[in-house]
């Protein structure tokens, strides 16, 4: 049973040669792998520059960080990188404190994301 | 409350001690971190304290010393592990180097106030406080 306290949603959007990804709710045990298949098919179709819009994302476990560094070695392994944008409260807290937010310095915008490189 | 240490029962396990959080007057800002340590410490019981072909049970409990804040104590009886005296995870390294796990024990030992572990009669049993206003 899935419990109720476990949900995430994750918005595709292609730009050019990247996708955008606005992953909403929460990032648990329950559901991080979720992430982690939407990443892979990404890359399956030919997408290896993701950007991660975590505007919406209210929280965040060790589990869901897991999969964010195993989606971006995975990018990383294809020439590409994935991109983090729009962190907020709890979620900005557990990345500073792990400071992934220096291993994916956080853009404020999802424009500014899609700039760079 | 007692559970099977499995993944299957952090959504229980959250219920109840959201129950006590709403039982102590915690406001909504605290809900994440509570819920964040009971995932925390019950996803490292049911991966690492019982053999994979054997889990065992672990045991939630709160109380409310004090109106705005809650004590925990989480149990089980697997393998000897306290979270105390876990070694860092190395933060500094790069996305290449950087293991892909390994941060659940840093969230933990960084919201949880008062942590103290103890192993007692073949229990491991964490015990730890979250505050209205820390």
């Amino acid at each position: 049973m899935v419990h109720p306290r476990s949900t995430v949603t994750i918005e595709q959007t292609q730009v050019g040669n990247k996708v955008v990804l606005r992953v909403a709710g929460r990032m648990d045990a329950e559901n991080a792998a979720q992430f982690e298949r939407q990443c892979e098919s990404c890359i399956a179709r030919g997408f290896t520059s993701l950007v991660i819009d975590l505007n919406d994302l209210t929280y965040v476990s060790s589990m869901g960080l897991r999969s964010f560094v195993a989606a971006a070695k995975k990018l990383r392994d294809k020439g590409g990188d994935l991109r983090i944008c729009r962190l907020t409260g709890l979620v900005r807290q557990v990345f500073e404190i792990t400071r992934l937010n220096q291993v994916f310095p956080p853009h404020d915008s999802v424009e500014s994301a899609l700039l760079e490189g | 409350m007692t559970l099977v240490a499995k993944a299957e029962s952090l959504g229980p396990a959250t219920e109840f001690v959201r129950k006590g959080a709403r039982e102590a007057n915690l406001p909504e800002s605290r809900i994440g971190e509570l819920d964040l340590l009971i995932e925390e410490i019950l996803m490292n019981i049911a991966r690492y304290a019982y053999p994979e072909d054997a889990p065992g049970i672990v045991t939630v409990s709160y109380s409310i010393p004090l109106p705005g804040e809650l004590a925990l104590e989480v149990g089980d009886q697997g393998v000897e592990f306290d979270p105390l005296t876990a070694s860092p995870p190395d933060l500094t390294l790069d996305l290449a180097q950087r293991p892909i796990g390994g941060l659940g024990i840093l969230l933990l030992q960084t919201f949880a106030k008062s942590l103290t572990y103890r192993r007692e009669q073949g229990w491991n049993r964490l015990r730890f406080g979250i505050v209205a206003n820390p």
